[in-house]
């Protein structure tokens, strides 16, 4: 369980983790699918580049986003003890 | 009674019962295949491939009964985390994304995939911004958890009337979505196949609730996925001898681009706030698949792909989902698996459209009305697809195709077996009816608990189960009602209840998880004012009055509600010192579920000496 103290850190740590898992992601979601049509002339595995990044490239990178940050979030409820104790 | 950690109850043998319902499934698709060729009538295989799998579902769902408040309405807390990420997110999708966003890539292309970066978004801000919360609060609704964090039962009564809209709309599209696979399926009317559909799904939660609509929509999703899976993987296989339909449509697309080249496929230009995915009913191909912005401008691009993230990531028929892992970590975890699942059907059904757009490229347009392929005139007689007039070769303008089709017109495209058609059918038919029996739920949930006067909390589980079964017939015989009256584009329905939620319980249950300074009439005051302004922004675009698409409409909503929480939370009254206890309490993952310790509190204070 988690000192009374150490909650305040524990939040802190937590919002930062948040913003860095979502700023990046909802850059990417924004500004991708603007320049697509530019990106069309290069081809990546035989598909044009702007649709492989805005289908593909979104997907991927969501679920990077998930797993690091499930990775990240652990990793800091067990750095305050704030984890779940079965 | 299982009201302390219920971790180690996980079933350790989901996975081989999940592995047989498998094996009977492809069992079932394989002996219809045989009798298919055997000569059996197509309505007595159109009948198996309807009843079986439907069957299996109820037969699932009924073995999961449930006879405490704790299984009925949070599964007891016992579903893994892959199993919980699978059924979130198949339900997400819902026909929605099987049928009608395959249909709109199909017709729009590129442009509709801002409703798959909207859906696949929205589940990772779920995970990051709520799920792990909501499942440490524990609460079984999402008005209950509103109601409980502020401690007021004026906020949990304004949040139920609230989610109801959204909840009303996503109901009554998923109904209309799963009556249409299913008329196509047996070829009888919908609303037909609307009341017998809906009969099934309410037996089936009535019986168990949560935890039946758990495992029966782990059923219904392995079936969508497969049945989604099995058509591409043999088109990819046949055209590139690669099975893998998500990394080889490709090459297929740079085919298509050039056929689109050659027929003068014209380049249009949207203007920026433009919002046009395929209606109903025959539609023609707006544009290049490739071409960006043809039909949904830039911006309406990126502000669709938000407002979809944001309703889906507060949609209330999804969000008690996360109340049904065994902790906080699980919860996480779910939500990763959901991602990896949408993720992967997202990327199935761009080649599904792909390659249905290759054959008709290659095969129908430019040919006279002679020459057509067989196939093309099958789905010519079954109302699917219409080319203008009969002299001229077919020409790429006068080509109207039925956008929800489209998933089950790849495999009579491409010449399958019927039962492969039927396969693609029930797929779509699993998916929607996953969604519709979660939107029902939570629906009824939210009557029975947060609408219904008396504190729930207080009722023994008989009574309170008893209330929810009465609250879900009465929602299912409504939402029978709605689904025959309502005749709009299903599709449109959906993005209306994504945008309802996204501007009504996005920001508020943002700021009440992470903003410590709301007040309880900062939640009431934004919950109010984004359905206000959301609503009167949709009549005020469909009235035209208003250049903006009326599926953006959370584009003003959210903001707007944003800013009443904001400055109503600064001008109210300061809230008690248990609520604020409770927040730091909720933001911590260890120790045990808020919501089932005030239970067991209320309960050890309430019995009697005997």
């Amino acid at each position: 369980m988690i000192e009374r103290n150490e909650r305040k850190a524990y939040w802190r740590h937590t919002k930062v983790q948040m913003l860095t898992s979502l700023l990046p992601f909802l850059l990417a979601m924004i500004i991708l699918p603007l320049y697509a049509d530019a990106l069309n002339d290069k081809r990546v595995l035989g598909v044009p580049l702007g649709y492989f990044l805005a289908c593909h490239g979104l997907m991927v990178i969501g679920f990077i986003t998930v797993a690091v940050f499930i990775n990240r979030q652990d990793a800091i409820d067990h750095w305050h003890g704030a984890h779940e104790d079965f | 009674m299982a009201f302390t950690s219920s971790t180690r109850l996980v079933n350790p043998r989901l996975g081989t019962y999940f592995g047989i319902f498998t094996a009977a499934f492809a069992a079932l698709v394989l002996m219809a295949l045989m009798l298919e060729q055997l000569g059996v009538p197509d309505s007595v295989l159109r009948l198996l491939m309807f009843a079986a799998p439907l069957i299996l579902f109820a037969a699932v769902g009924l073995n999961a009964r449930a006879h405490e408040a704790h299984d009925f309405f949070a599964s007891g807390r016992r579903v893994p985390a892959f199993f919980n990420g699978l059924v979130l997110g198949v339900s997400a999708l819902g026909g929605a994304g099987f049928l009608g966003l395959t249909g709109a890539l199909f017709i729009a292309g590129f442009d509709a995939l801002c409703l798959s970066i909207g859906w696949c978004a929205g589940l990772v801000f779920m995970a990051v911004l709520f799920a792990p919360y909501m499942r440490k609060f524990g609460a079984y609704t999402f008005p209950a958890f509103l109601g409980r964090r502020f401690d007021s039962r004026a906020v949990r009564v304004v949040a139920a009337v609230v989610a109801c809209a959204p909840l009303l709309l996503l109901l009554t599209a998923e109904t209309r979505f799963a009556a249409y696979a299913a008329s196509w399926l047996l070829g009888q009317p919908e609303h037909v196949m609307t009341v017998i559909l809906m009969v099934l799904v309410t037996v089936v939660l009535a019986a168990g609730g949560m935890r039946a609509l758990t495992w029966a929509s782990v059923a219904k999703a392995i079936t969508a996925l497969l049945a989604l899976a099995i058509p591409a993987t043999i088109f990819a296989l046949m055209l590139s001898n690669l099975p893998l339909p998500q990394m080889t449509h490709g090459n297929t697309l740079r085919v298509l681009s050039r056929l689109e080249l050659m027929r003068n496929v014209p380049i249009v230009v949207a203007p920026p706030l433009s919002l046009d995915l395929a209606g109903v009913g025959l539609e023609p191909l707006a544009k290049r698949f490739i071409q960006s912005f043809g039909s949904v401008g830039s911006f309406g691009f990126v502000l669709a792909s938000l407002v979809l993230a944001a309703g889906i990531a507060a949609s209330p028929a999804l969000l008690p989902r996360s109340g049904t892992t065994p902790g906080v970590y699980e919860a996480r975890k779910s939500l990763g698996w959901a991602v990896l699942v949408v993720g992967i059907v997202l990327l199935t059904l761009p080649a599904v459209a792909v390659y249905l757009r290759f054959l008709l490229f290659e095969q129908v347009i430019g040919q006279t009305p002679e020459q057509l392929p067989a196939w093309f005139q099958l789905l010519q007689q079954a109302g699917i697809a219409q080319i203008g007039s009969a002299a001229q070769p077919v020409s790429f303008g006068r080509l109207g195709f039925e956008r929800d089709a489209v998933l089950f017109s790849l495999p009579i495209a491409a010449g399958y077996p019927q039962v492969l058609v039927y396969l693609a059918l029930i797929g779509g038919l699993a998916a929607a009816l996953a969604a519709l029996s979660a939107t029902l739920f939570a629906l009824a949930a939210l009557l029975a608990e947060d609408v219904l006067r008396g504190d729930p909390e207080l009722a023994s589980d008989r009574g309170r189960l008893a209330r929810a079964r009465i609250a879900l017939a009465g929602v299912a015989i409504f939402a029978i009602w709605l689904a025959t009256v309502v005749t709009a584009d299903p599709l449109q329905l959906f993005l209306w209840a994504a945008t309802l939620s996204a501007s009504a319980c996005f920001p508020v249950l943002v700021l009440a998880i992470w903003w410590r300074r709301i007040r309880t009439w900062g939640a009431i005051a934004g919950m109010l004012t984004g359905l206000g302004v959301a609503i009167g922004t949709i009549v005020l675009a469909e009235s035209s009055a208003l250049a903006l698409p009326s599926a953006l409409a959370a584009a003003i909503g959210l903001p707007c509600a944003v800013l009443a929480t904001i400055a109503s939370s600064l001008i109210a009254p300061a809230v008690g010192r248990n609520v604020l206890e409770q927040l730091r309490e909720m933001r911590v993952p260890g120790g045990e579920t808020v919501y089932d310790r005030e239970l067991r509190l209320l309960r050890l204070k309430n019995r009697t000496p005997s």
